[in-house]
């Protein structure tokens, strides 16, 4: 086994030495392949349709005569950002064609590139017109001296998503402003879960649904001074879902992505409350749009308990990029291509980080989501976008927020102790970030 | 004085150099891949060596540090390689004991010239087919097969047995099980015909003549096949324990790399492996490889004496 994996390390080490010789010419024309970094497929099948003249196979399209191809990590233990790491290290000595160009970040760590040189100021490559984009998005991609690094196509005002049979079973009333007023606060939202209980449903499909209200609500960061910081708010979070397990107001205390939580979609689901920014309709909810088992139209969105967003894709330009044009043209139309930014909104339920697009279909009587039984969630959107603060973040975020809910998670399930779970989940962090300091 | 000197080398020819010669190339591929990476993996456990984000800290030179942080107690007061040393030891355990039994009759029953069982190279192939499979996908079966939503709570829901999904993946005891059954299935066969090797190397005539002195199957066993198939056992025995302190890819793939439940599953190459995860941290990482390294020489030694100690 030793002897195979030298032999391929020999064979990988020759390679990459023929890699670095071939010379990197200074051009002024500009590379013919466009490197972009993904997570997912999400934004890549937006980019397909509304940016790509034609698409050659999943993992490369074509614009001009530039090839765009994807690389793509998936996010779960940091995995993306590792490879992307690696990437960008190596991004002097890539050759023009292999060098990043673009890559996509998340709000849960998109401050640990902004604050590097890794990525550069999108105003040099001519990304100059923020006046429609909502300022969060811009302050997200910015480093500490204020040069803004990137964009993000979406805005991600978080909602609480209900079932409107169960509302009206429970609380007797479906109307999106009656809901609200009766959840319009943890303490109205916990006894709504009591009743919901009483009458045979489930208030949310698992207590870590829940957790992104809490977490981006919290008053200080995960690491202060150095030190790690569980917030009272995370705190919070965790004596509600203590309660919520014990109580019975969710079937199981699932992961967030889990199969037996999206179950609970399906028509014959008796779970009430889900909560999740636009993209969540069509990246999360596709049991819910089963033609056979779903219950399309029987949702519908207010702010819930308490305000807050969820996650967010920015588009970053790389330093050391080929393509600069390509880059900022990318960008550009995702955020002010007003065509492009409808079309997002009309055809793929987000709600854009356009604020004239937004706004327009907010206000027109006309427009409304089928799935969302002819509700304008825009407008909803809309509202919630005012509230959105980006603070209290550090490049961190990713394992602490997947690692406390991984494990109090194992506590919910009765596999662990609740001190124990803590202490799983400080070594978690310990071994994860030495830089952090963990008491 | 140069004719006689030329005449006495001739008479002593050596091919000995020819013999170097060959295997240098072993020898600098060794040096090389293997050798030079365990210096370099000793040095960087005395350096603090990690990445913060994007920006490289270190290397310094912090002496025993890292070795101090490794044996330093959690949050809940205990120290967390303590607990993956035995968790690693438990896992290797479970699976290796039957594995070693069921090899053992197995090569017995293949070997014995009473039973003399046709078809033997058929099943020789079938117990090693489970090696072939990366260990990988073999675990990520496993995953599918015992989730909440996967087959066999299915078939056990159909069949009445239970009611409720059960979630294997969360329960102790079925998580270390099913890692010790992957184990135990994927290495049986490879000890079996290794164990069999071994057994056909001994004289036949021995066999022979003790069934003729009317000694029964049992003394047979034990004093004659075990004693003579001593080395091989202990060769087998060493690279399991050595296999098994280095349980990584089964347990990996099956929790997802957090050794689920409550961490009674990660092994102590998991817990390397954390370490090298987003922050590079080659100075720790480096510590557990040394530990790891001092943990197999003692074992090793200690099973290679006391073992081949009692046969002398």
């Amino acid at each position: 086994m030793k002897k195979l994996l030298s032999a391929i390390l020999a064979v990988l080490m020759i390679v990459s030495l023929a890699g670095c010789t071939k010379p990197v010419e200074p051009t002024q024309e500009e590379g013919k392949v466009l490197n972009l970094w993904t997570w997912n497929d999400e934004f890549w099948g937006f980019l397909t349709e509304y940016y790509a003249d034609e698409k050659i196979d999943e993992y490369n399209v074509k614009k001009g005569d530039v090839t765009i191809k994807r690389t793509t990590y998936p996010s779960d233990n940091g995995a993306y950002q590792d490879a992307l790491d690696a990437a960008l290290l190596n991004q002097a000595n890539a050759a023009a064609d292999e060098k990043v160009d673009m890559f996509l970040a998340e709000a849960d760590y998109i401050i640990k590139y902004t604050n590097s040189d890794a990525t550069m100021d999108v105003k040099s490559i001519g990304v100059t017109n923020f006046e429609n984009t909502y300022k969060y998005t811009v302050e997200a991609a910015s480093d500490a001296k204020g040069v803004v690094k990137g964009v993000s196509f979406q805005c991600c005002p978080s909602a609480l998503i209900y079932r409107r049979s169960i509302a009206k079973a429970v609380l007797g009333t479906d109307d999106p402003a009656e809901v609200q007023a009766k959840l319009n606060s943890w303490e109205l939202f916990d006894a709504v879960a009591a009743d919901a209980k009483a009458k045979g449903y489930y208030m949310v499909p698992t207590p870590l649904e829940t957790y992104r209200t809490f977490s981006n609500n919290v008053t200080s960061a995960w690491v202060e001074d150095g030190k790690l910081n569980i917030d009272a708010n995370i705190q919070a979070w965790m004596v509600q879902a203590e309660k919520y397990m014990t109580e019975g107001y969710a079937p199981g205390a699932f992961g967030i992505w889990d199969a037996e939580k999206n179950d609970q979609m399906f028509a014959d689901g008796k779970t009430m409350c889900f909560f999740g920014p636009a993209w969540y309709f069509n990246f999360c909810m596709g049991n819910a749009q089963d033609p056979e088992k779903g219950c399309s139209g029987d949702w519908a969105i207010c702010k819930g308990p308490q305000a807050h967003f969820w996650g967010g894709t920015w588009m970053l330009a790389a330093t050391g990029t080929d393509n600069p044009t390509m880059v900022a043209d990318i960008m550009n139309t995702f955020i002010n291509n007003e065509e492009v930014c409808e079309k997002l909104v009309r055809e793929k339920a987000q709600f854009s980080n356009n604020q004239k697009i937004n706004n327009a279909l907010a206000a027109d009587a006309s427009y409304g989501s089928a799935f969302l039984g002819g509700q304008n969630d825009v407008a909803v959107f809309a509202e919630l976008a005012k509230d959105i603060k980006f603070q209290h973040i550090t490049p961190y975020d990713q394992l602490c927020n997947e690692g406390i809910q991984t494990y109090f998670r194992e506590f919910l399930n009765g596999q662990s102790t609740k001190d124990q779970a803590l202490a799983n989940f400080k070594d978690f962090i310990r071994t994860t970030y030495p830089s952090v300091v963990v008491e | 004085m140069g004719k006689t000197k030329k005449a006495e080398k001739k008479k002593s020819i050596s091919y000995a150099k020819w013999g170097y010669i060959f295997i240098i190339p072993f020898f600098v591929v060794y040096v090389i891949f293997t050798l030079y990476p365990q210096m370099l993996t000793i040095y960087n456990s005395f350096f603090e060596y990690y990445r913060d984000g994007l920006n490289v800290i270190g290397p310094n030179f912090v002496g025993l540090g890292n070795y101090a942080k490794l044996f330093s107690p959690n949050t809940a007061g205990y120290i967390p390689i303590i607990r993956f040393t035995l968790n690693t030891g438990i896992l290797w355990i479970i699976g290796a004991v039957p594995q070693f039994v069921v090899a053992m009759l197995l090569a017995l029953f293949f070997t014995s010239t009473r039973l003399n069982i046709k078809g033997q190279q058929f099943f020789k192939t079938v117990i090693y087919m489970p090696n072939l499979i990366m260990a990988s996908a073999f675990a990520m079966l496993f995953f599918a097969l015992f989730s909440q939503v996967g087959p066999i709570n299915q078939l056990l829901i159909s069949t009445g047995a239970i009611d409720k999904a059960i979630n294997f993946l969360a329960i102790k005891i079925s998580v270390r099980s099913l890692i010790a059954l992957m184990n135990f299935l994927m290495w049986f066969g490879n000890t079996t015909i290794l164990l069999m090797a071994g057994i056909q190397g001994i004289d036949e005539s021995l066999f022979e003549s003790a069934r003729l002195d009317g000694s029964s199957s049992t003394q047979v066993f034990f004093h004659i096949t075990m004693p003579l198939l001593m080395p091989i056992f202990i060769y087998v025995f060493i690279t399991s324990m050595i296999g098994g302190i280095q349980m990584f890819d089964v347990p990996q793939v099956l929790t997802n790399g957090k050794g689920t439940p409550d961490n009674t599953s990660m092994t102590l190459i998991m817990y390397l492996n954390q370490f090298l995860g987003i922050s590079k941290n080659y100075g720790m990482a480096g510590a557990v490889s040394v530990l790891l390294f001092i943990i197999t020489a003692i074992l090793s030694t200690f099973v290679f004496r006391t073992i081949a100690g009692n046969k002398k």
